[in-house]
């Protein structure tokens, strides 16, 4: 249900902050969530990106999130949150909004179009990391989907729009039903870690199957819905082929949280190295390719320690 | 809370006037969410404005679909509602300590805490909703995803920490006279409940109005004890006041 949300804000027009008078110049409108839209802006030759709501209430739980990820030093988080005030729209209506640190990359999808599908695995496993440090921090992302996962150079990925980030326990905040494990009559909507790894399971068939998807959606009775269903499209995926059976764990949700899957994830890759299987898919080569070049990398970089230290 | 939760695809034509009705249940502190399914053609002029006038009186939010998006709406109105009726209770509150109720008038840094507080009570409160289903002939063919989306609701209900029920009826009811029938008592489960409505005889009026005062009724009742436990029976005999 998205609200009645029409409020723009003009390109070149600066918004300017009712309590703190920080001012922001808007450069382009870069997304639209169910609880606002996000524009890039510029502030100090930096670049932010601003998320306007038209519900203090809504995106001030977001806030309280962010705020809440932020406290949790040590664990490589990033400073991600930089301003919370409302400006003023037209009619003099007053809008909330907060800047968040701005990642220049692209989707999900089109940056496996443009870079090639063998960026999949290590895109994956870059995923699992970052659902794993909101599941550590007692986290459940909720309304995780392709259109909520941004990608920037060699296969760095941010999550965007936290409207529905849940506490553990509680009711999911905020989902899309073909990612919905409620959906699927395969568990419930209270918020925890298998329910991501569900969700990204979803995110995996989508990617690389995505009318079928659509098509078993439109067929299917809501009763006959099932994860069955759902592993018979990735087991005819080619594409799919390598992590059929991670799929099937994370769909019966058999992996504890992200960590678990990720490791799980990352030693389905190894395997498939040291048994140097022929029918090793392309991308599965280039990750072997690119694990080396890592791999050479670390030993360079030992050696430049031992002989400088 | 208490909502009650309309899904209907057009006017009524008898009794009552439905947004009377909403008024009075929302003067009973039941908000009233109302839900136009559209689906080729549409509910008309006269229906759209009625279904956004119900709402707003019964202190509720109304929104157009078509079959596919049901479920996600009821559940998202469902879930907003309760949001709100929180939001409006801690902002009476705000009004005594601060003189100014609203949100939006506190600094930003301030609205964390009182927030942080909705968000907890919204999901730990207890929450009842009343389903209300036009049964007319044209609503036919959407009873399937009418049911898809109770099922649905319940599914999300069930995932909040705090207790929640639904009740289903459905207008008019079978027989003649009636204006609304109960199809399901307060609940918070639907295992094993396959067929909301078993032998639905779809047509007749559309008496929405008193439907509504029904479910008002069916609330007063409730609290006051043993009407949920009389099930699947016509209710007609408490509509007396109603019935115009």
């Amino acid at each position: 249900m998205t609200t009645s949300f029409k409020l723009e804000l003009r390109r070149g027009s600066v918004v300017v902050g009712k309590w703190k008078q920080g001012k922001y110049r808007v450069e382009r409108l870069l997304g639209e969530g169910a609880n606002g839209k996000v524009y890039l802006v510029q502030k100090d030759r930096d670049w932010y990106a601003l998320k306007v709501g038209a519900d203090a209430v809504d995106l001030q739980s977001e806030v309280n999130v962010l705020k809440s990820l932020a406290k949790q030093k040590g664990q490589g988080m990033e400073p991600f949150l930089f301003d919370v005030d409302d400006l003023y729209g037209p009619a003099g209506r007053e809008y909330p909004f907060y800047v968040m640190r701005y990642v220049r990359g692209t989707t999900l999808a089109s940056y496996l179009k443009e870079q090639g599908a063998e960026w999949f695995p290590l895109v994956g496993l870059n995923l699992l990391s970052k659902l794993g440090r909101l599941h550590r921090a007692g986290w459940a992302f909720g309304d995780l989907k392709v259109e909520n996962v941004m990608v920037a150079d060699y296969g760095h990925v941010e999550l965007v729009d936290f409207g529905g980030v849940t506490a553990v326990g509680k009711s999911i905040r905020q989902f899309t039903e073909i990612y919905d494990r409620g959906y699927w009559n395969s568990g419930s909507r209270s918020a925890d870690p298998k329910y991501d790894l569900f969700s990204y399971s979803v995110l995996c068939i989508q990617l690389h199957e995505p009318r079928r998807l659509h098509q078993l959606t439109k067929e299917l009775l809501p009763q006959n819905r099932s994860t069955v269903e759902l592993m018979a499209i990735a087991e005819a995926s080619p594409a799919l082929k390598p992590v059929t059976g991670w799929l099937r764990q994370a769909l019966h949700g058999e992996f504890r949280d992200a960590d678990e899957g990720a490791a799980a994830w990352r030693l389905l890759m190894h395997r498939k190295d040291t048994r140097r299987s022929s029918s090793m898919p392309g991308w599965l080569k280039g990750m072997v390719a690119t694990s080396g070049v890592l791999l050479a990398a670390s030993i360079f970089v030992w050696l430049l320690r031992n002989v400088w230290m | 809370m208490r909502q009650i939760l309309l899904i209907t695809d057009g006017c009524s034509n008898v009794g009552l006037s439905p947004i009377v009705a909403a008024a009075h249940a929302k003067s009973e502190g039941i908000h009233v969410n109302v839900v136009g399914v559209l689906d080729h053609g549409d509910v008309g002029e006269l229906g759209a404005t009625e279904i956004e006038e119900i709402a707003r009186a019964g202190g509720g939010l109304s929104r157009m679909v078509n079959t596919r998006q049901l479920s996600q709406t009821v559940q998202m109105m469902t879930r907003k509602t309760v949001v709100q009726t929180i939001q409006l209770a801690v902002q009476k509150e705000l009004q005594q300590v601060l003189g100014n109720g609203s949100i939006e008038a506190l600094p930003p840094e301030k609205r964390g805490e009182v927030v942080r507080v909705i968000d907890e009570l919204g999901e730990s409160s207890g929450l009842r909703v009343a389903l209300l289903i036009d049964a007319s002939a044209s609503m036919k063919p959407k009873m399937a995803a009418v049911e898809e989306a109770i099922h649905d609701l319940m599914l999300s209900l069930q995932a909040r920490q705090g207790k929640s029920e639904i009740a289903v009826f459905h207008f008019p009811g079978s027989r003649h006279g009636d204006d609304c029938m109960m199809d399901l008592a307060w609940t918070d489960h639907l295992n094993g409940v396959h067929s909301i409505f078993p032998k639905l005889q779809m047509g007749g009026t559309t008496p929405t109005g008193p439907a509504i005062m029904q479910a008002v009724d069916y609330y007063r009742q409730g609290e006051a004890g043993d009407y949920g436990r009389r099930g699947r029976h016509e209710t007609d005999g408490m509509m007396g006041d109603y019935v115009v």
